[in-house]
């Protein structure tokens, strides 16, 4: 009986989806058309032009939708009441710059239909997967519960925020305020992938992210390197030995109390990494290496998902232009990421790394650090709720595979502010693919994920409807 | 001697037109190493033509694969083989002048400031670099010609718009011309002074060779949490390699960069021991407080003396405003080596390719961009009865003893000038250590420009003398 009320429910609003797939299409070129780069102050009207039209989208479909001041882009707040659970659904607006544009093979804010090498339809732009496509699924899977049946199972809040790429301080400061608005029992986020082009996934464990950028400084001025070459301190030379001391022969960071706090996988969970049979060779072709190059004696996967990093970014100093200068800077820079897990503490990582640097620096240099702010931690996701259960059926039930748990390696800092602000558990479920170029030239969103994303929400909502 | 006198006196009547005419000069944004800036490059060199021609010159800005040559000739009413013959060599081109935002004045907007201690300064690019020095000797010979009625010697200007890149098109050109060009001596005008009341003849210069590097990990720019930690990253392999450069004092770690680097003779470190040179002084100058660099040498040592790798510029990954959590598929460094001794530029890049190779790891891709060429170091002797007479003529102008100094930097057309042409160079120059050449706010002295005008007399009029 329950089975039969469930496909009642279900059934027509996934005959809509599919009827409707290509219009919904059309409606996600027009949002992936505003070139919204929140980190880029010279884009910001772009970003409140992308926050106004999802107003109007969701107004549309009958929530009351406003939009919030931040002390960052607007932040998008859409509500529809009901019975139950309270849910919040969480997406960004925002999108990576596009640089560098001239390896786009068409114009990143302009986008298209396209095939993949396998043949696939996909939907090629900046921001298509990351994370218009993928929060898009959620908004299209509601609408069409809506027409449908009028109404949701539980109470919903959306919020698209538009500093995911940049700065998340403004939404940590944001929900740190008004958390008392956001009454609700979890949240959901698309932001993630899925294992592989069949396997659905639900994201357990995240790693925390903290940025750091350095100014090494030298002599006053620029000076000749005849004149000046041999007795004059090179900044550039000071940075790549303080970059180079960050790790040792195996690849561990050898800042001291760097891993402070971070445990070892269990045998259980290195267990269920290995059954996931992942590819590491395919994995590490696909974006031309053929080598793992982080900590000697974890496999790629653990490298990934269960081990802290130290990145460099961006590097800039001295003169860059065509040609040769025979120059020795006064300045040299860099851009620094630590992903973290959980049991890292961010603030004891950035004090831990700028003491490390100033000790290496030599005499006569300067060293100064600006954090950008939007510190994350690693964080581990309980598999044992009946939300995250009914999660797990509805993925069964689209895709015909049980998801697999995974981690990821990137950051969501949002995941964190729900924990500390709303006293809330995410579910992360993504439907991005390995291949979508997230934060790269030519990013794009299998039509396939987009569609199935969209089917895969409309049976979670129908799961929702049963009680969690 | 009186016609010398003469010749001062009216050299000095004319310093306020002589400054209106390197102003022109000066305004001529002639940046060789930028494309844009080419046309600029035509223009100075059209400019040179015109004033030497006026001076009666037989002058032409020849064209090169590169930027033009300035060649101009003169001889004296009844020169025969055994006039005397001196070439006098300057460059034209001018460095680039970012970062923009450090300038106190527009870099082509010639300036003069007197400053709190009385002197008065030039301030602009290439007033010091190399456009303030040329005109010393191009303003020498005006007077000599508007006071005199003509030059006691034969001369040829050979004047060049490449200084600042490296000079490709100007091997080429000294071999298709080497008959037409080949004097008795050359006079090259871009070095400094010991100090402002001090001259100086350069008789030891540095070599240079450039190279570009640029390392490729991944085939993509990847995010830094999806690949963060199994990808390479090649902004930390060229980190690696640049720091593998040096051991910890500061010696080149460089397979074979040393060969042919011998230590300096005992009587010259006693003869550059006693100039002293305030070390403290030079560094704080650009706000240092202690020296990098070999440990064991001082500081004159080091930069007369001792070869040196650096790093001029690099880049990679994501610099702009904010942040990107990217591992980038590429970095890129500029990098130059300063050669002494018989250090060989070819022999010095194919070592320092084969340790940046060896430095690379697993899925690091190098590649190298330089335009090799690069010029060895030059030493003239001492003794040459042409720096004798110089100094002897620097000494009547400034009333001080000429000091034999070495030089940091590269003038490659010494090397190609004993090569090429078999001539020996002597380096005159006016410069001081605070020019702030090749940075912003460069600067010359206006007494280095007037006395520098001065001292060319001096010298052409004792070149006469037998």
């Amino acid at each position: 009986m329950q089975d039969q009320s469930h496909a009642t429910l279900v059934d027509p609003v996934l005959q809509r989806i599919d009827a409707s797939l290509k219009t919904s299409c059309e409606t996600l070129f027009e949002l992936m058309r505003f070139p919204g780069v929140g980190a880029d102050p010279a884009h910001h009207g772009d970003c409140r032009a992308t926050a106004a039209w999802i107003k109007n989208y969701l107004s549309q479909m009958g929530f009351a939708v406003e939009l919030r001041e931040t002390t960052g882009q607007p932040l998008v707040v859409a509500r529809m009441p009901g019975p139950g659970a309270q849910v919040l659904f969480y997406g960004h607006y925002d999108v990576q710059p596009a640089d560098p544009l001239d390896l786009w093979d068409t114009p990143p804010f302009e986008p298209r239909m396209g095939k993949n090498a396998r043949g696939q339809d996909c939907i090629y732009g900046r921001g298509a997967a990351d994370d218009k496509g993928q929060f898009m699924t959620f908004v299209e899977a509601t609408r069409h519960w809506l027409a449908q049946h009028g109404s949701l199972p539980f109470g919903l809040t959306i919020m698209i925020e538009g500093d995911e790429e940049g700065d998340a301080s403004h939404l940590d400061g944001f929900l740190a305020k008004n958390a008392k608005e956001f009454p609700c029992d979890f949240a959901v986020i698309c932001d993630t992938d899925m294992y592989d082009e069949t396997t659905p996934a639900i994201t357990t464990s995240l790693r925390g992210c903290i940025s750091e950028e350095i100014t090494i400084q030298g002599p006053r001025i620029d000076l000749h390197s005849g004149y000046f070459g041999g007795p004059a301190v090179n900044p550039i030379k000071v940075l790549a030995k303080l970059l180079a001391s960050l790790h040792d022969k195996n690849g561990k960071v050898g800042i001291p109390g760097f891993y402070e706090g971070v445990k070892t996988l269990t045998p259980s969970q290195k267990k269920q990494l290995k059954g996931l049979r992942f590819p590491e060779r395919e994995f590490l072709a696909d974006v031309g290496l053929k080598h793992a190059a982080g900590e000697t004696g974890h496999g790629v996967l653990e490298q990934l998902w269960s081990r802290p990093t130290a990145e460099v970014n961006g590097i800039w100093g001295g003169y860059t232009a065509t040609g040769a200068k025979t120059v020795l800077p006064a300045r040299a820079h860099a851009k620094l990421t630590f992903r973290l897990v959980e049991g890292q503490k961010p603030n004891k990582v950035r004090a831990a790394f700028r003491k490390h640097v100033k000790a290496l620096l030599p005499k006569g240099c300067k060293i100064s650090f600006i954090s950008e702010g939007g510190d994350s931690t690693g964080i581990r996701i309980a598999e044992d709720s009946s939300w995250f259960k009914a999660a797990a059926r509805a993925l069964k039930a689209e895709w015909g595979k049980s998801p697999a748990l995974i981690g990821s390696g990137g950051s969501i800092p949002v995941v964190e502010f729900m924990r500390k602000h709303l006293k809330v558990e995410t579910l992360l479920i993504g439907f991005g693919r390995k291949d979508d170029r997230v934060h790269s030239p030519n990013e794009k969103y299998d039509l396939e994920s987009y569609h199935r994303g969209q089917r895969s929400f409309a049976r979670l909502i129908a799961e929702f409807s049963k009680g969690v | 001697m009186s016609v010398l006198n003469d010749v001062l006196a009216n050299a000095e009547a004319g310093f306020s037109r002589s400054l209106d005419r390197l102003f022109e000069l000066l305004r001529i944004p002639s940046i060789s190493t930028d494309p844009a800036y080419h046309e600029a490059c035509q223009k100075a060199a059209d400019w040179l033509v015109k004033e030497l021609s006026d001076l009666g010159f037989k002058a032409e800005a020849r064209p090169t694969a590169g930027r033009p040559m300035v060649v101009a000739h003169y001889a004296p009413k009844g020169a025969t083989a055994k006039t005397p013959h001196a070439l006098f060599y300057g460059h034209y081109d001018v460095q680039p002048v970012d970062p923009i935002d450090l300038w106190e004045s527009k870099p082509f907007e010639p300036v003069v400031k007197k400053g709190k201690d009385g002197v008065e300064r030039i301030f602009g690019r290439g007033t010091a670099d190399d456009k303030g020095q040329l005109m010393t000797f191009v303003e020498a010979a005006r007077a000599f010609i508007a006071t005199a009625g003509e030059l006691p010697v034969k001369a040829t200007f050979l004047i060049e718009g490449e200084e600042e890149s490296g000079s490709p098109s100007l091997i080429p050109f000294l071999k298709a011309n080497a008959k037409e060009l080949s004097c008795d001596i050359a006079f090259v005008c871009d070095s400094g002074m010991w100090d402002e009341r001090t001259p100086a003849i350069t008789s030891r210069l540095r070599g240079l060779v450039h190279e570009e590097v640029e390392v490729t990990g991944p085939s993509i720019d990847l995010h830094s949490g999806m690949y963060g930690g199994a990808a390479m990253n090649p902004i930390r392999a060229l980190s690696k390699m640049i720091a593998a450069l040096h051991d910890k004092t500061g010696k080149v770690m460089i397979p074979g960069f040393y060969t042919g680097v011998a230590p300096l003779p005992k009587a010259t470190r006693k003869q550059w021991a006693g100039l002293k040179f305030s070390e403290k002084k030079f560094l704080s100058s650009v706000g240092l407080k202690s020296a990098a660099g070999e440990n064991g040498f001082s500081v004159l040592e080091k930069i007369w003396s001792r070869p040196t790798a650096e790093v001029n510029g690099i880049w990679g990954g994501y610099t702009g405003a904010g942040n990107k959590t990217v591992i980038p598929s590429k970095a890129h460094a500029k990098l130059t080596f300063r050669l002494v001794g018989k250090q060989d530029p070819k022999k010095i890049l194919a070592a320092f390719q084969k340790f940046a190779k060896a430095q690379m790891p697993k899925d690091a891709k190098i590649t190298f961009s330089g335009k090799g060429g690069g010029s060895p170091a030059s030493e003239i002797s001492e003794n040459n009865p042409y720096i004798v007479k110089s100094a002897a003529a620097l000494k009547a102008e400034f009333g001080r003893g000429t000091v034999l100094v070495g030089s940091g930097g590269s003038i490659p057309i010494v090397r190609s000038f004993k090569d090429i042409l078999g001539m020996d160079s002597v380096l005159v120059g006016f410069g001081l250590n605070d020019d702030a050449i090749h940075s912003p706010n460069e600067k010359y002295n206006l007494p280095s420009f007037q006395r520098g005008i001065k001292s060319w007399v001096r010298i052409i009029a004792a070149l006469a003398e037998k």
